[in-house]
């Protein structure tokens, strides 16, 4: 559920006496319908094809072969049947036996796209890899043991489930008493338990996953932090904000973040970025807490220096919650004046005008929450050249970038209001918003589908008809065709949107309007 | 109420009675029913009724029955008023899903109406079980292929789910939506994909099965449709991107296929698969706005189906919906970054000609609504209610491939037109419809440029195209014949009315007015619309382009036609005719002779619509032409205001007399006027009228009230001596008591106390000032609104200035002793800021103004500190900006007030009144301000600077030094 401290107002400013904009609209709604988007790359689960240590040498026998999934299941049933066997044999040579029996079946499940996980399942592989994990076994018998568990746990949510019993060990390897490779097999299983549901999350959570992966964070070693951040981003996704409580109050884990994303190469520091994504999300701890170490700074750097999609992605979005999680971010750390403040504006401006779809969208989010922010901000975003870019954006752009980029425009118009107070217009950048074009643009919106859309034009279109000098507002509107945009409503079920769309032709062209002109 | 053998009795006799055309028994039942309704328990043995076997109870009966659960449900299901209890509410929620599914259908429809009513309120937090219950109802169902029952579990899925359609995304909702998604998407899949390989094998049948069979089946596919819009309005679920493939594959197919066996089974056959296909339309067009990315890889195929589909529609009469929903969809795409499709060589021609101008072409039915329903036909052509019309739908399309092809639209329209009006003159007779279609497309491809009416287009050079096509409209000497080509004509001079020179204009205004006799409703209408319209252009500046010199030569021929139009079958009532009259009035140059025939031919028509007061738009412009008539024609030549009474007066005592309530405010409006116009001492008449305005049954109505003020104030000002006598002067205070108490209308009752302030002299007032103080307190300790406040201080400041200090001050004194200085200090000085209007700031600053400078009361070095603060106050008041300094209350409104039918104030333009400046002679408040404070200060030098500075706010310091750099003045 979401934390109910976390119903910030930010984008407020865009209110009009006819009715309530939408209050900031976090970029984790605490329920989602929709797919959950994390763009070009499988984050939830990763299947370990190739080991994560020096231990694993045995290159050819690892070849892809083409077989026919049931040979693949027949010689993984098997394969469980040959380890509980080398388990049950104590004589001479059998530890080998074990570590045999175990590469065996890891590299059946390493080996297709869809690796065997069901038949493993069902033959009992969970029990017998569970007992592999017992304390005092061989480095080498543990990595292996691990390595499987974690392509069993990549399989489907079901499947997933029955890793349930190996859990505990599981989580106690992550100790610092265990191998680095170990512990970093086990954190990529345990990954991949985290990976789609919610139930066994709050399984991990009670048993003490947090902790231990938190500190696997912060050494230096690359592949240790890069696995156990993308755990953790697994772990804490919520909805529930406890686990990302938990992990800012750990101690170190703030200024390991720090450091990585200051020093981490590019895919380490798209992980750790991640974990930064969710606790910005959900914790309200952890969002003030970033923002006053030296995140933002980190972030704006990460975006100017960095062309990698894949690192923009979180980097970014970690940006957008921060701003929209906490007014320090926009009104201290990006205060007008500072040079990460038109570093910020400048990285909005790249992303803008970048070809990916998706930084587009969630630039435009972070601007139109910086410019739901002081009077300054709303100039200095008014100056810069993102504004003719914006104005591009909101005529040829597909809806959801438009939408954001309403927002943003919206915003750079009224000035910061204080509780319920009606909005005052910036006058100045409404009519040359107005006049470089804008109005056909929120009036589309009014025509849209989406109702939220369509109240952001209504609302516009308020300060259009209430702003305009010389009474010019009704005009523009009507020549634009927003009298009939607004007619729309006279009886749509929306009761908000039917009497604002409702009040405000009767104010602006009721009968008195007739008169005048007529 | 129990149920049992007698309850069952009861109600079945009830509702059996309820049926019965004799009144008496009928309304019995009905009482006895509606008494009834109020016990425990009534819905729930109601429901019972409903649910007996057919065999023992008459059809009829359960059905009137299930009637009056689905409305006692709408009334009592959470109302605050004696709502069903939860207990009741249990039971009926367990009965209600099974009983609905075994309903014959016309009981099944209420049943599911009244399920929709309780899932609004209750589904799905206070109601865990509806949802499972109908999953797993639809899986019964769907095994035995029992489609009654799957249609009424998707109709009910339908209604509880079409709130995801309006309401706005809230973790709550979305929560609902999640729900709702998780339990029923993949059924919904499930029986979707079942019932489309039932259509598919039906199909492919020989011989085909009856259309009977295949209905239900469509008639489900329709539904899954509307389910699977509500479930994706919000946002693109999981599921349904997950599935996309299926869902999509199907919906084309639909789009694509033809059933002839149903299709061709009579209207209503036809009627269902096209709805099913505009259902799906509707979904492809949201995926379309919303989800262009994940829909595109679908694009292409359903940009040709619909396409495709559209070119045979578009030949059909009566395929309007699916029409429509169709070229919204292509509309979609043209304006989206999809636009490329439309690039193809060939494309938009073929779009142009196959779609567009197919759906432009004047129809059968457009003829008829032409004939039989005009108000209609106006509406949707002139007024722009064409939103749903294909006619408007298609030319939406060619704008939308404009955004992006503007030239190749332009060039494949123009040739377009070119082409119709060829094919025109080739043979007018038979091709008359090509130049109507001809004469839209250019009206509606048209666009309004900035500033007033301006409408430009570049399809037709808008002179040429008057002079060749729309002029031979206007002249032709038949004004009967081809009445829709002259109304296109019409509405074409009408739509670019600014750009036809005033002297080509003036050439063809004798061919309007007589196109008011034309026969057609539409053609005497647009004539009257297009001569009101014309009227009105402004030239730069905003002179008015038309004189009265301009419509003097056929002034006379002008109203006539106008008059007799009412006489018109069916234009009894033409408020476009009425229009234009009260245009015509305003510019026109009415003679004596001429104002006698208008204002007994507005007065006749007056007393016919008192009798049954039916189009309030025409009511409204009558009464202003009235109104513009009388004030205009008066003002040139006072000696007719007696003509305008003898006519009128009769009239509007019909109107009180019997009570015809929604002209009351339009007729003290008007008496206001005609009071106003009046020279003392007015007419003995007036006297009597004015016994009615201080009875206190006229005030009960809120709508009378602003306009019974105005009349008051009319009188005040104009026979201050007669409302001097008697007590009458009582009678109006006691108004102004009654008004001040209730929030909504208090500003209305200081209206008549400050006229009353203004307009009578202080001797006759002085009996009643201590009342009035008291009055006031009495409402200041009750509630301190903002307007109250307001409201007081401009009282104060008007009784000041007119009266002088020493009169306010004493007389409130008296009330109570000191309270002046707590009025003062608590409201006065801290609410002078909220003051707004021009005149209201004047007044105000010059009455504070006078109070800081004259009053000894002020000016005691004891209360130095008031006098600090007061100039600090007049300071906020007079260098912020109104939206600075002024906070809006929200108002509320005064329900209780409202006594009886509501009719609502309407302000009549030609009658308002000029708002009355009380200083004239002072133009300036700051300049008064600071010359005042400066002449002050210079009898006293070195007293007030200390002041100043000890009691103003700094900033307003700076302010009040700019004030007198500005005027050149100096505190010393």
């Amino acid at each position: 559920m979401a934390d109910p401290g976390f119903s910030s107002t930010k984008r407020d400013p865009i209110k009009s006496s006819v009715g309530n904009a939408a209050g900031i609209r976090r970029r984790e709604h605490a329920v989602t319908v929709g797919k959950e988007r994390r763009e070009s790359l499988v984050r939830a689960k990763r299947l370990c094809r190739v080991g994560i240590s020096d231990v694993e040498v045995d290159v050819e026998s690892d070849m892809m072969i083409d077989e026919e999934q049931s040979i693949l299941e027949s010689q993984t049933s098997l394969a469980v049947q040959n380890l509980k066997s080398a388990l049950a044999y104590q004589g001479k040579g059998a530890m080998q036996k074990r570590v045999g029996a175990l590469q065996k079946l890891r590299r059946l499940l390493s080996r297709s796209e869809f690796p065997p996980v069901e038949s493993a399942v069902k033959a009992g592989a969970v029990a017998i890899l569970a007992q592999c994990l017992s304390f005092g076994s061989p480095d080498e018998q543990l990595l292996e043991a691990a390595w499987c568990l974690t392509n069993i746990a990549a399989g489907n949510p079901e499947e997933t489930k029955a890793l349930l019993p190996a859990l505990p060990l599981l989580i106690a390897h992550l100790g610092e008493k265990s191998s680095s490779p170990v512990a970093e097999q086990c954190a990529w299983a345990l990954g991949n338990v985290a990976g789609d549901d919610e139930e066994l999350r709050n399984v991990l959570l009670i048993q003490g996953a947090l902790i231990p992966l938190a500190r696997m964070m912060l050494p230096y070693r690359r592949s240790t932090v890069r696995t156990a951040a993308w755990a953790l981003s697994n772990l804490i996704k919520g909805p529930n904000p406890k686990a990302a409580n938990e992990l800012i109050c750990v101690d170190g884990v703030l200024d390991a973040i720090v450091r990585h994303l200051t020093k981490a190469d590019d895919e380490s520091a798209t992980e750790v970025a991640w974990v930064v994504v969710y606790l910005s999300a959900l914790s309200n701890i952890a969002t003030s807490m970033l923002v006053k170490s030296d995140v933002l700074q980190l972030l704006v750097n990460r975006l100017a220096t960095s062309n990698s999609l894949q690192l923009m992605i979180p980097v970014l979005r970690s940006l957008g919650n921060l701003i929209a999680g906490d007014s320090h971010a926009t009104y201290t750390v990006l205060s007008p004046g500072l040079a990460v403040t038109d570093n910020a504006i400048q990285v909005m401006i790249k992303c803008l005008k970048s070809e990916q779809r998706v930084l587009k969208k969630e630039a435009a989010w972070v601007l139109s929450n910086i410019a739901a922010g002081s009077v300054e901000h709303k100039q200095l975003i008014y100056s810069s050249e993102a504004v003719p870019l914006l104005l591009h954006l909101l005529s040829a752009a597909p809806f959801d970038i438009r939408k954001e980029v309403a927002y943003i425009l919206g915003n750079l118009c009224v000035a910061p209001t204080k509780g319920d107070e009606k909005s005052s217009l910036i006058l100045e950048h409404l009519v040359s918003l107005v006049e470089k074009g804008c109005l056909p643009g929120f009036i589309d919106l009014v025509r849209s589908a989406d109702i939220e859309a369509a109240r952001l034009g209504l609302q516009f279109i308020e300060l259009v008809l209430r702003g305009m000098p010389n009474g010019k507002g009704p005009k523009l509107v009507e020549q634009e065709d927003g009298i009939e945009a607004m007619e729309r409503f006279q009886f749509h079920e929306n009761e908000d949107l039917r009497t604002m769309a409702n009040s405000l032709v009767d104010k602006y062209f009721g009968e008195d309007y007739g008169l005048d002109e007529l | 109420m129990e149920w049992n053998p007698q309850t069952r009795q009861f109600l079945s006799d009830c509702f059996l009675h309820t049926l019965s055309p004799a009144p008496e028994p009928r309304r019995r039942a009905e009482s006895s029913l509606s008494e009834a309704s109020n016990l425990p328990n009534f819905g729930l043995a109601v429901l019972r009724l409903v649910a007996e076997p057919p065999n023992s109870i008459d059809e009829q009966i359960r059905q009137s029955a299930a009637v009056n659960f689905k409305n006692h449900l709408r009334l009592r299901w959470s109302s605050e008023d004696n709502p069903i209890l939860e207990p009741e509410k249990q039971q009926i929620k367990t009965l209600i899903v099974p009983l609905m599914l075994s309903a014959p259908s016309k009981i099944q429809s209420q049943l599911s109406e009244a399920l929709a009513i309780i899932g609004n309120h209750d589904f799905p937090k206070s109601w865990p079980t509806l949802l499972p219950e109908l999953v797993s109802s639809l899986q019964e169902a769907s095994q035995s292929s029992d489609y009654v029952k799957v249609n009424g579990i998707l109709g009910t899925a339908n209604s509880i789910f079409r709130k995801f359609r309006f309401q706005y995304k809230t973790n709550d909702l979305l929560l609902d939506l999640k729900y709702c998604l998780d339990n029923f998407t993949a059924p919904l899949l499930e029986i979707f994909l079942k019932t489309a390989s039932l259509i598919d094998s039906a199909a492919a049948t020989v011989p085909p099965p009856p259309a009977a069979n295949l209905q239900p089946l469509f008639e489900s596919q329709k539904l899954c449709c509307r389910i699977f819009y509500s479930l994706n309005f919000q946002e693109l679920p999981e599921f349904f991107e997950d599935h996309m493939k299926e869902w999509m594959s199907e919906f084309r197919k639909y789009l694509t296929t033809s059933y002839p066996s149903l299709e061709g089974s009579g209207p209503d056959g036809l009627a269902l698969v096209d709805e099913l296909r505009s259902a799906v339309c509707e979904n492809i067009n949201l995926y379309m706005e919303k989800n262009e990315e994940e829909f595109q890889g679908y694009l292409n195929d359903f940009a040709l189906a619909v396409w495709t589909l559209l070119v045979n529609v578009s030949q059909s009469t009566s395929r309007d919906q699916l029409a429509i929903t169709a070229i919204k969809f292509l509309t979609t795409v043209s304006t989206s970054v999809h636009h490329a499709l439309f690039a193809a060589d060939g494309v938009i021609p073929q779009i142009c000609q196959g779609i567009v101008i197919p759906n432009v072409r004047l129809r059968d039915d457009d003829e008829e609504l032409f004939e039989m329903n005009h108000i209609e036909y106006i509406r949707r052509d002139m007024e722009g209610s064409d939103l749903d019309t294909r006619r408007r739908i298609a030319c939406e399309l060619l704008k939308g491939i404009a955004t992006h092809y503007g030239d190749a639209v332009r060039n494949i329209a123009s040739a377009q037109i070119q082409s119709l009006l060829s094919s025109f003159a080739s043979n007018p007779t038979a091709n008359w419809k090509d130049k109507d279609c001809a004469i839209y497309l250019v009206v509606s491809l048209s666009t309004k440029k900035a500033g007033t009416s301006y409408v430009s287009t570049d399809l037709v050079d808008v002179q040429s195209f008057f002079q060749s096509v729309i002029v031979p409209e206007l002249q032709s000497s038949d004004v009967n014949g081809y009445p829709m080509l002259k109304a296109g004509a019409l509405k074409f001079f009408t739509m670019f009315r600014s750009q036809i020179s005033k002297h080509v204009a003036l050439q063809f205004l004798p061919d309007l007015v007589r196109f008011l006799t034309a026969e057609s409703n539409v053609v005497h209408s647009y004539a009257a619309s297009c001569i009101e319209k014309l009227l009105s252009v402004k030239d730069e500046g905003g002179r008015l382009r038309y004189s009265s010199a301009d419509i003097a030569p056929i002034f006379a021929m002008l109203m006539n036609n106008l008059f007799n139009a009412f006489k018109l079958p069916e234009s009894e009532e033409n408020q476009y005719v009425m229009k234009c009259i009260m245009r015509v009035l305003g510019v026109a140059d009415v003679q004596l002779d001429v104002a006698r025939i208008c204002i007994e031919g507005l007065g006749s028509l007056l007393s016919e619509v008192c009798k049954n007061p039916k189009n309030p738009v025409f009511n409204h412009y009558l009464f202003e032409s009235v109104a513009i008539l009388v004030k205009r024609a008066s003002e040139r030549d006072p000696s007719l205001v007696s003509v305008f009474e003898t006519s009128l007066f009769p009239r509007l005592e019909i109107i009180l007399s019997n009570d015809v309530t929604e002209f009351f405010p339009y007729t003290f409006q008007l008496l206001a006027l005609l009071v106003e116009l009046n020279r003392p001492p007015i007419p003995p008449i007036y006297m009597q009228i004015f016994e009615i305005l201080l009875s206190p049954d006229s005030w009960k109505r809120t709508s009378n009230v602003p306009a019974l003020v105005r009349l008051l104030q009319a009188f005040l000002q104009k026979a201050p001596n007669e409302i001097s006598q008697g007590d009458r002067l009582t009678k109006v205070l006691g108004i102004f008591d009654t008004l001040i108490q209730s929030s909504s209308s208090s500003e209305q009752g200081f209206y008549v106390l400050n006229t009353v302030i203004e307009s009578l002299p202080y001797e006759v007032i002085t009996p009643y000032i201590s009342h009035i103080w008291a009055a006031i307190f009495r409402e200041l300790q009750k509630r301190r609104t903002v307007k109250l406040l307001k409201s007081l201080l401009i009282f104060i400041s008007l009784f000041l200035v007119k009266h002088g200090w020493s009169n306010v001050i004493d007389t409130m004194n008296a009330v109570q002793p000191n309270i002046f200085s707590v009025i003062l200090t608590q409201f006065w000085i801290p609410n002078l800021k909220l003051i707004t209007g021009d005149i209201e700031l004047k007044l105000t600053t010059v009455a504070s103004t006078r109070l800081i400078c004259e009053s000894p009361v002020l000016l005691d070095p004891a209360a130095s500190v008031s006098w600090g603060k007061m100039v600090d106050s007049i300071v906020t008041l007079l260098s912020r900006k109104e939206q600075d300094r002024v906070e809006d209350e929200g108002d509320m409104p005064d329900i209780a007030e409202n006594v009886g039918y509501t009719a609502t104030f309407v302000r009549l333009y030609n009658a308002g009144r000029n708002e009355e400046d009380p200083l004239p002679d002072i133009k300036d408040p700051r300049k008064y301000f600071v010359a005042s404070l400066s002449q002050l200060c210079a009898h006293s030098p070195g007293r007030f600077p200390n002041v100043i500075t000890e009691n103003v706010e700094t900033a307003n310091q700076e302010a009040l030094l700019q004030l007198c750099n500005t005027y050149n003045v100096a505190l010393v």
